[in-house]
């Protein structure tokens, strides 16, 4: 009977053992899609659907224009959580399960993110790079990587002050050219207890885009590996000239840019302006009773030099790697960014950001706005900004963890630790993550 | 309910008995007192209730613009439901059947499997009967959400992640509803009838139905009602293992509903209107079936 | 298969028959159980464990250039532990668990004792108020108060503004206790109910007894009722536990409002950001597995201690 027992139990042991090696071996995303051979086309006359996961607004409208005129694909859109509420966390999980959409919104600074779990296509073997010169070249540059290309570039964020008429009248204030003015306005507007705008401490892509705008460049993509500075002097004037603003309270850290509370100081008043990318006009327009209280101006200049504007967000059309259909995925997405029909849909129906087409800014886009007191401010504000930005800028395989870790660091600004520090010890815990994953890195001088 | 304020304790005729502390003379003044201690506590538990029934009413800038406790000039309830119940092709309505499925089903199942397993623990002594109740005991300690990471892996490999079976399968166990099970077994099953049925020449499986089944039934009915409020809340593992949103319960609708409120001020109404709604029922619900609830500890330890 | 026969114990001089019906009983009965059991939580548990052994590494930019997989030994446990955020974050739901569970106990206790005095008016209805929120999902009832939380929003800021009082539920030092909140009212009522029946079947002599005694309502309270609740308070406690390192829906939702909360801030919301977000799947099966040993270890210790007094 003991014996039997001990068989037993060494039968159920190994079973376990089995189990789970069997488990253990499984780590998802390890083979890539883009060392296997392509797949064709389908046949002529047989019928496709695509599945496309996106957070756009109504963005079935604009494909029901594509399935109109095609008949034989048929794109089918399903509405994702934006990537900061966990849209990238479903695109992960249903790529771990073997499965997913064949499209898929992905920002730009994710881009190598999902390419380091082998989750997305490289278009470049099914044609993509004859499309180049259709795009802006720094958001082809964005996509682009080692002769792939990873998505099709849909929209970007160059960037200007939105600001409350109002609010900058009552202290005769005219909207500020340089960062400097803007810190003397916001003195004067505390005075009637209004902020010039919130420091979003827990979302730190707005510090990005001022670094950026500033001339940094935090990571570059050498032969031998990744190249790392996040401590170059223009970062660390930008995040002194933060430290200041925040310590002399010039600007709120209580809530982040667009959450339930800054709507509600937003509408109230007790918020003056917000200084973001040209996409932010659809959620300007959502201020409660703002109609003709906004108009749009240039974004400040660092005095120390750097470039006009900056870019926050911006969104691809990625084909992801369990899709069976790639070539028709790519036409669909060629045909969705790269055309002016498509551009001026997704303008129209699901207020995407600025327009990657070169030379083009959409139907819409043209003409006054009844909501910003009569400005045409995309040809007058956004149409300049967008030539003026940091084309050196490259994103990186660990982008939203270096963000989070970035943002844990700024966590502890109330407490007392300066931007400054938190810039230092986040670029330190930064290198850690990136050799944590297996790659090469090393810091850069300045 | 009340005892009479007589001072005498109150007994009924079963053994466990309803007693309620004696104390000589409840002045009214002490009724006052604990009455007004009591409203006050209910207030607490009540307020957000209150809330979203009023802010439910309202529109979005109503919501931002008016006092949070009163109505609005412009009552939109009516509106707001509608728009909740229609949009995106009354996905509210398939989310709020989702969730019946999988706590209804689940809770179900669940049970007769606790029943099961806690009935065969109690009544059979076996090798291995306190090796595999101390296996279960431990998964009672273990959180489900440690679970779910690993089991999500394994489903994709199953192919079965993002399907109705990844969330109902979890949802079977009930490591808890076992022990209680076996508890109210070892306890209120009497030997004596089960040997009375074998003698009948009766199998262990229909004693087990016939006989165990209709004693534990009180027991049944408070693990299915724990099970049922356990799967109905759970948040992690349909969020982990499902993707289309067609499959969601109806918190993780609300939650999808809820993130979007930063883009498109309109989700506010929807997400009130939806949160308003879903509570009803589980209000009504609760309110019926709290007589229901003995926590299970009493009945094994009536003897 | 078996040479000893199974026997009842209970069963009287009949008992010598083979019985296999009678041992294989108990199996069929348990299968079913088992199953699931094994497959829901064994099997995963031990995924965990092995996929927490093993790490990835990449060569080139990319990981183009190679993806291999590899034993690690514990290095993935040291990464997880030299993780500040998840050693914080599981510091914080102690000092979470030490505050919030004994005053949810304690009000729920209370509460059970007031409404089972003769005392009481409409105890029914009170115990109906008490349970609703049991009802009410964690995520909905987190929504429910990200709504009383947000300033704009709620009337309760509104109120307290009025009173002159500026109260901030969001901020960095607050937003930890406006999560216990939210579980306190959630789960009183129901740890209430199981109080109040454990106190319901102390049997009515020994009211009788202690007030021929003439004892004081607080001695009835303190010698007779609190010892013979003990196991209710036990379970509910023993459950409170294991709740509060489930904590992952309240701080989860109440992210969008309150910058305060980081994506690692409980430690479930940081396993699920590891591997969700970071697709660090081998680190992430790391802290699941220490999340899941610190539960056992607390929920273990704690019967243990309260056994022993008894």
């Amino acid at each position: 009977m003991t014996r039997l027992t001990r068989r037993q139990l060494m039968t159920l042991g190994l079973g376990a053992a089995t189990a789970t090696t069997l488990a253990g071996c499984a780590t998802p995303g390890m083979t890539s899609v883009n060392t296997a051979p392509t797949l064709p086309a389908a046949a002529d006359g047989k019928p496709v659907t695509l599945t496309y996961w996106a957070w756009l607004k109504d963005l079935q409208a604009v494909a029901d224009i594509w399935n109109a005129a095609n008949p034989h694909v048929q794109v089918r859109t399903v509405w994702i959580p934006s990537s900061g509420q966990g849209g990238y966390q479903k695109l992960y999980t249903a790529l771990a399960a073997g499965g997913g959409p064949d499209l898929a919104q992905i920002e730009l600074r994710a881009i190598p993110e999902f390419m380091l779990v082998n989750g997305v296509v490289d278009l470049a073997r099914y044609g993509a790079s004859g499309d180049a010169t259709t795009f802006d070249p720094t958001l082809w540059g964005q996509v682009s990587f080692s002769d792939g290309v990873y998505g099709i570039p849909q929209d970007s964020g160059p960037m200007a002050t939105f600001y409350q008429t109002a609010a900058f009248e009552a202290v005769s204030a005219k909207p500020p050219t340089t960062w400097t003015e803007w810190a003397q306005v916001a003195v004067e507007l505390r005075k009637n207890k209004v902020y010039i705008d919130c420091f979003s401490i827990s979302d730190p892509s707005s510090f990005v885009a001022y670094a950026t705008q500033a001339g940094a460049a935090w990571l570059k993509a050498d032969t031998d590996g990744w190249v790392l500075n996040m401590t170059d002097e223009a970062t660390l004037a930008v995040a002194r000239f933060f430290d200041t603003a925040i310590d002399s309270d010039l600007v709120t850290t209580a809530f982040a840019l667009y959450s339930p509370p800054w709507f509600a100081a937003a509408a109230n008043g007790s918020l003056a302006s917000v200084t973001d990318a040209s996409w932010a006009d659809a959620l300007v327009e959502g201020v409660a009773n703002g109609e003709g209280k906004w108009r749009v101006a240039p974004m400040p200049r660092w005095e120390h030099g750097g470039y006009g504007s900056s870019y926050r967000g911006g969104s691809t059309t990625a084909v992801l790697a369990h899709s069976a259909h790639p070539a028709e995925a790519l036409a669909f997405a060629t045909w969705l960014n790269g055309s002016h029909e498509g551009i001026d849909a997704l303008i129209k129906q699901s207020g995407i950001g600025w327009s990657p087409i070169k030379d083009y800014i959409g139907a819409d886009r043209t003409g006054a706005s009844d909501f910003f007191q009569g400005q045409d401010y995309n040809t007058d504000v956004f149409l300049p900004a967008s030539t003026e930005q940091n084309d050196k800028w490259q994103w990186w395989p660990i982008t939203q963890q270096s963000l989070n870790i970035l943002a844990d660091e700024f966590r502890r600004k109330p407490s007392g630790q300066t931007l400054v520090d938190s810039v230092a010890k986040a670029e330190a815990s930064i290198l850690t993550a990136f050799r944590n994953k297996g790659l090469t890195i090393r810091k850069g001088e300045a | 309910m009340t005892a009479p304020t007589t001072g005498k304790p109150e007994t009924t005729a079963s053994t466990a008995t309803t007693s309620r502390s004696t104390r000589p003379g409840t002045r009214a003044s002490t009724k006052i007192v604990v009455t007004g201690l009591l409203v006050v506590v209910a207030l607490y538990f009540l307020v957000p209730v209150y809330w979203v029934v009023v802010a439910s009413t309202k529109t979005t800038t109503d919501l931002f613009s008016t006092n949070g406790f009163w109505f609005a000039p412009n009552f939109a309830l009516f509106d707001n439901i509608k728009a909740v119940v229609t949009y995106d092709g009354g996905i509210f309505v398939r989310w709020f059947l989702n969730s019946l499925l999988y706590a209804g089903v689940g809770a179900l199942l669940a049970t007769y499997l606790a029943a099961a397993g806690g009935y065969a623990l109690a009544k059979y002594k076996f090798r291995g009967n306190g090796t595999v109740f101390g296996l279960i005991l431990g998964g009672v300690l273990v959180p489900g959400t440690a679970t779910a990471l690993p089991l999500f892996l394994l489903f994709s490999q199953l192919g079965i992640a993002n399907t109705y079976w990844s969330v109902l399968i979890p949802s079977l166990v009930s490591p808890f509803g076992l022990f209680l099970c076996r508890i109210y077994a070892d306890a209120t099953v009497d030997e004596a009838l089960l040997e009375a049925a074998r003698l009948d020449g009766a199998g262990e499986i229909r004693i087990f139905h016939v006989v165990g089944l209709r004693i534990l039934t009180p027991a049944l009915v408070t693990v299915f009602l724990f099970q049922l409020v356990g799967i109905w809340n759970n948040y992690f593992l349909p969020l982990v293992m499902l993707s289309d949103t067609k499959l969601y319960p109806i918190t993780l609708g609300l939650n999808t509903w809820l993130s979007q409120v930063n883009r498109l001020p309109e989700f506010y109404q929807l997400t009130t209107g939806g949160v308003l709604l879903s509570i009803i029922p589980l209000a009504i619900a609760m309110i019926v079936l709290q007589r229901f609830w003995r926590g299970g500890l009493t009945e094994g330890a009536v003897k | 298969m078996s040479s000893t026969a199974q026997t009842s114990e209970k069963a009287g001089p009949r008992t010598r028959r083979r019985s296999t019906p009678t041992s294989r009983a108990p199996w069929l009965l348990l299968a079913p159980f088992l199953v699931v059991f094994l497959l829901t939580f064994i099997l995963p548990i031990l995924a965990a464990v092995g996929s927490s052994f093993v790490q990835v590494t990449r060569k080139g930019l990319f990981g183009e250039a190679g993806v291999s997989q590899e034993f690690a030994w514990f290095h993935n446990y040291a990464l997880a532990l030299q993780n500040s955020s998840f050693i914080s974050s599981i510091g914080r739901m102690f000092l979470f668990g030490i505050v919030q569970v004994p005053i949810m106990i304690a009000l729920a206790t209370v509460l059970a004792f007031l409404l089972e005095s003769a005392s009481a008016k409409w105890p029914g209805a009170f115990r109906a108020a008490y349970f609703l929120p049991y009802g009410v999902p964690g995520v909905i009832a987190t929504i429910l108060w990200t709504f009383l939380y947000v300033p704009g929003l709620s009337p309760v800021i509104d109120v307290a503004k009025w009173m002159g009082i500026d109260v901030d539920f969001l901020g960095a030092g607050t937003v930890l206790w406006s999560i216990a909140n939210i579980v306190t009212w959630s789960y009183t009522g129901y740890n209430m109910l199981i109080i109040i029946a454990q106190l319901k079947s102390i049997p009515g002599e020994l009211y009788e007894a202690a007030h021929i005694d003439g004892a004081s309502p607080w001695r009835v309270a303190r010698s007779i009722q609190v010892p013979l609740i003990a196991p209710a308070l036990m379970l509910t406690t023993v459950f409170s536990i294991i709740g509060t390192l489930q904590l992952f829906a309240e701080p989860q939702v109440l992210m969008s409002v309150s910058p305060a909360i980081d994506s690692q801030y409980t430690p479930n919301l940081s396993a699920y950001t590891t591997a969700f977000a970071y697709n660090d799947y081998n680190v992430a099966a790391a802290q699941a597995v220490l999340i899941a040993l610190v539960a056992f270890v607390l929920s273990f210790a704690f019967l243990r201690l309260t056994n022993r007094k008894s």
